[in-house]
């Protein structure tokens, strides 16, 4: 199970908490068993000890006012007398509660009665003999009995005394020795409680802050471009899922820098590729070309390549297989070999078996290129090509004519793609433009665009459009092709889209094909 | 972009094996197809017969890697064969004429039968 960080230190302080309520308690527990001595000492054996002497005061006074009497008889030392027994009646009934012990209660109950028995010669013999003026036997037993009480309660006081003494004596050692036990309990638990606050306090904090300083660490080795330094924390709570994010981070930070790296290797070849592919046509009396391209991605596999010399003109549109640099490597190797041979006077035939070769002996077993080499007589409208197993060009008529379709494919003799066979194939196809014929020249992106549901834009699809968009101008046609290839994409174009349109504009000339086999070349879809 | 997956079925038949991709075979899920015939030469097992029946969709990728396969099936003494009844792929293989000098037919077993010696 994961420790929270937050039930970490939510534990740490209720632990500390814990400590302190448990000192509390002893404290508290403490001075409560130190007030009971207290007790003890000042509401029992002090005030006992006040009680019993004031007894015994009692007593002597008792027989000091009965003997003045006797000597002298007043009545004022009667009523001392009197009151004296009063005060000693209200003495003993305090003490009762006071003396808690089985031994000091007997000795107050042995003074209690000989207190009577000293009341009971005064008031039965005493008292009676002096009344009737016979006070020197009055005297007598006073001296023989009464004395004898006074002088056995006087012991009794006298020993109560000292068992009340012994009483504050033994309290005092108690408090003494439990004040002793106090300060050590409290001192040990005290003691106790801050080493086991300063571990929490310091132990805690100081792990929790060692990993937040590496993860600092790493976010500076970041800020200085070093993306490799690890971050391995194992301590089970929000600091090691931090450290596992950052991980995630480095890495993606990491991918974004060779992802940058690629995008300035890419925006190189494109460049480059720009550059090689044709980026202004010459003029060609009496034939109008209107290009399109829109690539996928910066670079791509399509390219067009036109070069007019007198009234031929040259038109090859290409694919490479694949996207991306890949296919856009295979473009720049058929365009350079097609450029050099065509520079050294190479007619059609050599210039693609050199391309074959190139392609053959240059690129991995996995690609191929396709391409459409056309040579158009802007005098004619004499239309020669040799298909290298790329989409057929579609010829779109200048005007309906009776019985014949408006636009169709120019399916000639098929050869094979290049940088694959070793022998591709090279037949010819030959067509006669007239005036206002239009000759389109396209890649597969338009016919192998997918629609959300998986169908592809298809040869139909493609034809019929063409077919509709003819009374526009070239450059519209492509434009409109493209949006409508897009809408049905749902704007999801994975491969580039070339278009090329060859208008003969030339004198009218009479619609005639022949092809090497003498078979019929063009052949519509629909 | 990560490279997606496209499923492959491996079945052994006598003398060659049948692969059978399910998905579309584009630019971002050739490498699968790629991958996959590799290792049957890597397992000395180099005739083959890709079964195209669960491809609704390949584009010149998806071609080029069943190229690259029969070239090396071939380097490595076997051969690549390809069952297919799909007009849109029998169509790219007649207009890029790879269907000329490689076995293509409806059934596997017709298929295998074309493998050159």
């Amino acid at each position: 199970m994961r420790l929270s960080l937050r039930y970490k230190i939510v534990g740490g302080f209720g632990l500390l908490l814990a400590l302190i309520g448990l000192l509390g308690w002893v404290t508290l527990s403490l001075f409560a068993s130190l007030r009971s001595v207290q007790t003890e000492v000042f509401d029992e054996a002090v005030p006992g000890l006040v009680v019993a002497d004031g007894i015994v005061r009692s007593y002597t006074a008792q027989s000091a006012a009965v003997r003045g009497y006797l000597i002298n008889p007043r009545p004022e030392l009667l009523e001392q007398y009197e009151s004296e027994t009063e005060t000693s009646a209200r003495l003993e009934r305090r003490a009762r509660p006071l003396l808690s012990s089985p031994s000091e209660q007997a000795l107050m109950a042995d003074l209690i009665r000989a207190g009577r028995a000293f009341h009971e010669v005064v008031d039965e013999e005493v008292l009676p003999r002096a009344a009737a003026g016979d006070r020197t036997l009055a005297f007598s037993f006073l001296g023989e009995q009464g004395d004898d009480a006074i002088s056995t309660i006087e012991t009794l006081g006298a020993q109560l005394r000292t068992a009340q003494a012994q009483v504050m004596s033994d309290s005092e050692t108690e408090l003494s020795r439990r004040s002793t036990q106090t300060l050590i309990t409290l001192s040990l638990v005290t003691v106790g409680a801050l080493s086991i606050g300063v571990v929490l306090a310091i132990v805690l904090p100081r792990r929790l802050v060692s990993d937040l300083g590496r993860l600092v660490d790493a976010t500076r080795a970041i800020g200085r471009g070093d993306l490799d330094q690890r971050v391995d924390i194992r301590s089970g709570d929000e600091v090691e899922e931090l450290a596992r994010r950052f991980g995630d981070m480095q890495a993606g930070l990491k991918r974004l820098q060779q992802l940058a790296l690629q995008d300035r290797e890419l925006e190189i070849a494109a460049s480059i590729q720009r550059n090689l592919l044709q980026r202004e046509l010459p003029k060609t009396p009496g034939v109008r070309l209107v290009p399109l391209q829109r690539q996928a991605n910066l670079v791509g596999g399509d390219w067009y390549d036109v070069e007019a010399d007198g009234d031929s003109l040259t038109v090859v549109v290409g694919d490479a297989s694949g996207k991306g640099i890949g296919a856009a490597l295979l473009a720049t190797v058929a365009l350079s070999v097609l450029r050099a041979e065509r520079g050294q006077g190479a007619g059609p035939r050599r210039i693609i078996e050199r391309a074959n070769e190139a392609l053959r002996d240059v690129i991995d077993p996995d690609s191929f290129t396709t391409l459409i080499y056309a040579q158009v007589d802007s005098a004619t409208g004499e239309a020669r090509w040799l298909n290298m197993g790329h989409p057929p060009p579609f010829l779109l008529r200048s005007e309906a004519s009776p019985g014949k379709p408006r636009g169709l494919y120019l399916e000639g003799p098929r050869n094979r793609v290049l940088g694959w066979f070793e022998d591709p194939g090279l037949e010819e196809t030959v067509a006669r433009l007239t005036r206002g014929d239009r000759l389109v020249l396209y890649t597969d992106g338009f016919l192998e665009a997918k629609s959300p549901d998986g169908e592809t834009f298809g040869e139909h699809r493609f034809a019929e459009a063409l077919m509709r968009l003819c009374a526009l101008e070239p450059s519209a046609i492509e434009e409109e092709l493209v949006r409508e290839v897009e809408r049905f994409a749902a704007g999801k174009l994975d491969d580039d889209l070339t278009m090329l349109i060859v208008e003969f504009q030339g004198a009218s000339v009479r619609e005639s094909v022949t092809t090497p086999r003498g078979e019929e070349p063009w052949h519509s879809k629909r | 972009m990560a490279q997606q997956k496209v499923e492959i079925q491996v079945e052994d038949h006598e003398g060659y094996r049948v692969l059978r991709p399910t998905g579309d075979l584009d630019v971002y899920t050739v490498g699968s197809l790629r991958d996959a015939l590799g290792k049957m030469i890597e397992d000395d097992s180099p005739k083959v017969v890709v079964d195209l029946d669960g491809v609704p969709f390949m584009d010149s990728s998806g071609l080029g890697a069943l190229m690259g396969g029969v070239r090396r099936m071939r380097e490595a003494g076997g051969d690549l064969a390809v069952a297919c009844t799909r007009e849109q792929h029998l169509k790219l293989f007649t207009i890029t004429g790879f269907g000329e000098g490689v076995s293509i037919a409806p059934t596997t077993e017709e298929a295998a039968k074309g493998f050159t010696e």
